[in-house]
């Protein structure tokens, strides 16, 4: 666990700080040295036109995982109020909502996402947004189910029995109580969405050229992996990190929480 | 049994009906047209295009007509690759992703299995622990990084296996697309199993039937794999439907002339009625590997049915 969290902040200091440490930013070009091997100058060596692969790693990065901690909160929003009024509406409402979710996780969404990126342009934005709609279903309905079962306990009873309007209620005293399983959910959400922004663009629909991303470091690097088959394993083993570190915290998370 | 499926083709036909409105609409409201190409046409001929393609008709007649023509298995033009009906590429690119998509179900749910079953003999053994490992990493590994990774090993480096291309079908060709695809479900059925197995063994029946004297390896096959294989089984239609989106990638890398490069090829040109049709087609069978995996559900645990 200390381990996981000590590489996992090294990897978001790196992608914080580092593109403001290092000479060279992510999208200059170096005409004297093209597809040039690992040196003092450039670490990491430099891609097809000159850039310097460090500082387009550590870039990516942040890209990487802005757009999924933006995507992943988008979800919670979503997933937690369509499930808190759910669980908390209970009855008809209830089954007409959970039962749109059921019809949701039906949808080939990959193809849905991609249909909104095609059809609204690729901008970073959309990535997020796009993503974020379709993520937060899980999250609807782990919430529903805590909101259902804190409905019956008495602390609750205790305030609507006090008066307590509904929507006091529901902010007040069940949000704060289901706030530790959303969190889980949320680290479990940052992963699937990490995967799905590279996937994106790694297929040319995500983020775009000359802003970069780890799905699109992945697809530059296989692309000249023949020649220089580190371009290819040094973003992919930082997303494979990134993802197995958030994956491994969400789970312990879900174990402590949920259950 | 009957009603079973009965009541999943009542929700089934709606999803597909609104995956087929949402995807029609979206490609209409989509600013840019097919026919907007590097070099803008002469009016003329645009407008003589657009006619032709029926799209100058009000929205409804044209969703009307597509899902009449669509009820008879006409997908309409394709508006890039000119030539071909969009019938004629599904026709061609289907059997490429379905072979592809059905060996790489088959190789994961034999990996998967076979090392839950090896994991769940010994909890919190040294195996299990390595293969839990194993199987987490593999659910994270994205086949885009996995094949490269494959080909750049087992291909560029050792030279045993061709780079990329269809070959006809050659199990050679096949070989490295299947194994990038098939890894990460194969992570997921081995957790699956691991957990329903370990869950199961713990339970009455089993025990009674180890107390009976029954061997451990016949109580594990004839007892516990069963009702184990339950949540793997709920699991096989979401991978199914995954390995659908994951042969997108795979068929890129590879250039293997499937279903899903049509569909990027299409999403990049802004080729609706490619779209439309790949689209369709894929929530078509995603709703039917739901079905299947739910009748399953059925047969492996008798509880479930009714």
């Amino acid at each position: 666990m200390k381990g996981l969290l000590a590489l996992l902040t090294f990897i978001l200091l790196a992608a914080l700080l580092g593109p403001a440490l290092l000479p060279w930013p992510y999208d200059a070009i170096d005409w004297n040295a093209v597809r040039a091997a690992p040196s003092a100058a450039h670490w990491l060596g430099t891609d097809g036109v000159g850039r310097d692969l460090l500082a387009r790693t550590l870039m990516g990065t942040r890209i990487t995982l802005s757009v999924a901690v933006a995507a992943a909160l988008v979800a919670m929003l979503i997933g937690t109020a369509w499930g808190a009024v759910a669980g908390w509406a209970g009855g008809r409402v209830d089954d007409l909502m959970m039962r749109t979710v059921d019809a949701l996780y039906a949808l080939p969404f990959m193809f849905v996402v991609i249909l909104l990126m095609v059809v609204f342009g690729r901008s970073i934005l959309l990535v997020f947004l796009g993503i974020g709609a379709v993520e937060w279903l899980t999250m609807a309905r782990v919430v529903r189910g805590q909101v259902i079962q804190l409905k019956a306990r008495p602390f609750i009873l205790a305030a609507e029995a006090a008066g307590s309007p509904a929507h006091a209620t529901l902010i007040r005293h069940v949000l704060p109580n289901i706030a530790g399983v959303a969190l889980a959910y949320l680290m479990l959400t940052l992963p699937q969405v990490v995967m799905v922004e590279s996937f994106l663009s790694f297929l040319g629909l995500g983020v775009q050229e000359p802003m970069t991303s780890l799905g699109i470091l992945v697809k530059d690097g296989a692309d000249d992996m023949d020649l220089m088959p580190h371009a290819l394993l040094v973003p992919g083993a930082v997303l494979v990190t990134l993802l197995l570190c958030l994956t491994l915290l969400g789970e312990r998370l879900r174990e402590r929480f949920a259950a | 049994m009957l009603t079973l499926i009965l009541r999943r083709l009542a929700t089934a036909i709606p999803t597909l009906f609104a995956v087929i409105l949402l995807s029609f609409l979206l490609m209409r409201f989509a600013p840019g047209g097919p026919f907007d190409g590097e070099r803008p046409l002469d009016p003329a001929t645009r407008a003589a295009l657009i006619t032709a393609y029926g799209m100058d008709q009000p929205l409804p007649v044209q969703f009307t007509r597509y899902v009449g023509n669509l009820a008879q298995g006409d997908f309409g033009p394709s508006l890039v690759y000119r030539d071909f009906t969009v019938t004629q590429l599904v026709a061609k690119g289907l059997p490429v992703s379905l072979t592809l998509g059905a060996l790489a179900l088959l190789l994961a749910l034999t990996l998967g299995v076979a090392s839950g079953l090896a994991a769940a003999m010994k909890p919190g053994g040294r195996a299990d622990r390595s293969i839990g490992l194993i199987a987490t990493l593999l659910t994270v590994l994205p086949s885009f990084v996995t094949a490269p990774a494959l080909v750049l090993v087992f291909a560029l480096g050792l030279g045993w296996l061709p780079v990329s291309g269809w070959g006809e079908g050659a199990p050679r060709h096949l070989v490295l697309p299947v194994i990038a695809l098939a890894l990460p479900a194969a992570g997921a059925i081995a957790k699956l199993t691991r957990a329903g197995l370990t869950e199961v063994l713990g339970q009455d029946h089993v025990r009674a039937a180890r107390a009976r004297g029954l061997s451990p390896l016949r109580t594990l096959t004839r007892h516990a794999l069963r009702p184990a294989l339950v949540p793997v089984a709920s699991y096989v239609g979401p991978t199914a439907a995954g390995l659908l989106t994951g042969a997108v990638v795979i068929e890129t890398i590879f250039a293997l002339p499937g279903l899903g490069r049509y569909f990027v090829q299409g999403a990049l040109n802004r080729d609706y009625p490619l779209v439309l049709g790949v689209v369709t087609l894929y929530a078509a069978l995603i709703i039917l590997f739901n079905l299947l995996a739910d009748l399953a559900y059925g047969w492996l645990d008798p509880r479930v049915r009714g």
